[in-house]
């Protein structure tokens, strides 16, 4: 960023590209139908959990692999506090929810914050036992933490409702799919705002110098047991309140929602959005958001004819997708959708779009992705059937091939970096600001 | 001249190893202290020792009067004691200017939570933090490369990031592991010229490990020799450079050529 200034055209195209972002998102819901709001909906509960998985393990360098367990007590206690403090009838015998529609908002609201405290709750206690494992011992740990909260609260009968699960019904102002995407994306924005803050204030920058190096960490004075806590309890906060808004949007909750392969999905969409990166992490959660949903939608009951296993429903072809953006990111972009964005991003900010051939190569592959996620969230689910499945099919392996072919391009070109040994040349500042003019390797 | 560290009898064993062995060093204030040895003699241990990073067996680590001892390492970089390392204590993934905000971290006033929910006071303090940390990278000369991430510098660069973030910590007594490694000898000497700024300017107590004599010779009021985890003498370092053991053990034929 050095000493780029926009002019006052650039300003302007900023801010402009800002707003029209706004207002296509604050719209969104309005423009479409109520099968999609609800999608929408649950893109932003995912990027509410997306952002939660991104604390613990983009900023704290931890690792959970077992949000299901937060995200899940989150939705039970909602589900409790509406039983209880909202004041509707219950069948003793079946448990069903007798009278649904007396839920008040205020209910709501008290359920949404006391999720967001439980949820706090149980993530500090996992994060107790973080203090002193890491690595793989951790991530077995927190596997085993999920896996038992699965098996021993979410089973619990009075709390839960046992398998039958508890009915969220939604309060009157938020019946409708359309007011309650609203919601959740009023409290993404909220979320998205915490995590800015976290980011820019010296909680985030303890987190950053930690996963860095502990030592160093601990040696300028960052309390690195109390700021690990923190981020496992925020976290924790968030995982809960969308665990809570997942009860409502499903307007029930069952324990088989919350299990191991659901809480993988949730640290693959934040690995695929790019971990560190807001942008990243809630388009990559959008993503594996909606896409089952598309797809089961799309694709109806249609099914792929595959050489030597038979007939296979393309709805459970979904978490092909996943494993194969996932080896995607790890191989070749290991800053996931947010490295791809941070072009974009810094120019929103107002510094220059591209700075590097790498950068425009990178751009380049963009549309194709704006053009999937279009075709994503605007085809219609009745009339896209197969064709409109080969279509998308084809887009995506058309970006995906054409970023691959790009990247393998760009490394084939790449020199070897020089390395930068000690003592090599005399590095002085002098030196180093003569050598950094000249344009420092980029990122 | 009152003591600012004093380090009385540090004793530590890592396995079948005695790393330090009864190992007492004073540094009064404002002085320059150096501590050398030949590699392995336990001065980076030391180090880790008085910062709490290891615990050690024995021995006790009086700062101002007060045992701080068993206190934890943040809890000392709070009170004043900073250090740099050896390998480099930077984040190379940040910026210069965010590595060196990141070890203000002590002395932020506004709470962790008060910055997560946005409250306005850690946004004044922010850009508070932003002015100090300029004025600092302004004092190391490292202004122009503060928007820079710091893994792509140059190696003596990051060493100067890294003794800015040292600084950053607004220290009483700063622990230097070694600040000339990658230098030149022209560079070393700069070095020394700006140790002796910032102990005037900041009123600093140094005590700082170095294999670089001349430097050692130049800036150093007095010198502490380690070998196999054992003080082997102390004193002035003209009186370092002629102690037969040191001589023998450490400096060799270097002393008369430094000299």
């Amino acid at each position: 960023m050095s000493g780029f200034r926009p002019g006052r055209g650039g300003v302007a195209a900023r801010v402009a590209a800002a707003s029209v972002l706004a207002a296509a998102v604050l719209s969104l819901p309005l423009l479409l139908e109520s099968t999609q709001d609800l999608w929408l909906a649950l893109a932003a509960i995912y990027a509410i959990i997306g952002l939660s998985v991104n604390i613990i393990t983009g900023h704290a360098g931890q690792i959970s692999l077992g949000h299901q367990a937060f995200v899940g007590i989150g939705a039970f206690t909602a589900a409790f506090v509406v039983r209880t403090v909202g004041g509707f009838q219950t069948d003793p015998v079946t448990g069903l929810v007798l009278a649904p529609e007396v839920v008040a908002t205020s209910g709501f609201w008290i359920g949404i914050v006391v999720a967001g405290v439980t949820g706090t709750v149980m993530a500090v206690l996992l994060g107790l036992v973080a203090l002193r494992i890491r690595g793989l011992y951790l991530a077995l740990i927190t596997l085993s933490f999920g896996l038992v909260a699965e098996t021993t609260i979410f089973n619990w009968r009075a709390f839960t409702g046992g398998g039958a699960g508890a009915a969220a019904p939604r309060p009157a102002a938020f019946a409708s799919n359309q007011a309650y995407a609203y919601v959740c994306l009023a409290i993404l924005a909220v979320f998205l705002f915490v995590d800015w803050r976290l980011v820019r204030s010296r909680a985030g920058r303890a987190m950053v110098a930690f996963r860095a190096e502990e030592r160093i960490a601990s040696t300028i004075g960052v309390n690195v047991t109390a700021y690990k806590l923190l981020a496992f309890a925020v976290a924790g906060f968030l995982a809960g309140v969308a665990g809570a808004l997942f009860g409502h949007w499903n307007q029930a909750v069952q324990a088989l929602d919350f299990d191991l392969r659901t809480a993988l999905v949730w640290v693959l969409m934040a690995v695929v959005g790019g971990l560190g990166s807001r942008a990243g992490v809630v388009i990559g959660s959008a993503f594996f958001a909606v896409f089952p949903l598309y797809l089961s939608a799309a694709a109806g009951g249609a099914t792929l004819e595959i050489p030597g296993l038979g007939e296979v429903l393309i709805q459970t072809l979904s978490p092909l997708l996943g494993a194969f953006l996932l080896l995607l990111t790890i191989t070749l972009y290991p800053g996931g959708i947010g490295q791809q964005l941070l072009p974009i991003r810094r120019w929103l900010a107002g510094g220059p779009l591209v700075t590097s051939r790498h950068e425009a190569l990178r751009l380049a592959g963009l549309p194709g992705l704006v053009v999937l996620v279009g075709t994503l969230i605007t085809a219609d689910g009745a009339m896209a059937g197969r064709l409109g499945m080969g279509a998308v099919a084809g887009v995506a392996a058309g970006v995906m091939g054409a970023l691959l072919l790009l990247e393998y391009l760009r490394q084939l070109g790449r020199k070897r970096p020089v390395a930068q040994k000690r003592g090599a040349g005399g590095p002085t500042v002098a030196v180093a600001r003569a050598g950094t003019a000249a344009g420092g390797p980029a990122r | 001249m009152s003591t600012a560290l004093e380090v009385r009898g540090l004793a530590i064993r890592f396995g079948g190893l005695q790393a330090l062995d009864q190992v007492s060093v004073e540094v009064g204030e404002w002085e320059i202290a150096g501590l050398i040895g030949p590699n392995g003699a336990g001065k980076t241990t030391f180090f880790n020792c008085l910062m709490s990073i290891h615990r050690p067996d024995r021995g006790t680590v009086m700062y101002r009067g007060r045992d701080i001892t068993s206190l934890p390492t943040h809890r000392k970089a709070a009170m004043g004691l900073a250090r740099t390392w050896q390998n480099l204590g930077v984040i190379p993934s940040l910026t210069v200017l965010e590595n060196v905000l990141t070890a203000q971290h002590a002395h932020v006033r506004y709470g962790p939570m008060a910055g997560i929910l946005g409250a306005p006071r850690s946004f004044t303090e922010e850009a508070g933090l932003r002015v100090d940390a300029e004025e600092i990278l302004d004092f190391l000369d490292l202004l122009p490369v503060a928007g820079e991430r710091v893994g792509g510098l140059p190696y003596g660069t990051q060493k100067m990031c890294d003794l800015a973030m040292a600084l950053a910590t607004d220290p009483d007594v700063l622990l230097l592991d070694e600040p000339s490694s990658g230098m030149g000898p022209e560079e070393a000497h700069q070095l020394g010229e700006t140790l002796r700024f910032l102990r005037t300017s900041l009123n600093l107590t140094i005590l700082m490990i170095e294999h670089h004599v001349p430097l050692v010779v130049d800036v150093c009021d007095y010198v502490y020799v380690l070998n196999f985890g054992r003080l082997l003498a102390r004193g002035k370092p003209a009186e370092i450079q002629r102690h037969p053991e040191v001589v023998a053990a450490y400096l060799g034929g270097e002393a008369r050529g430094a000299a």
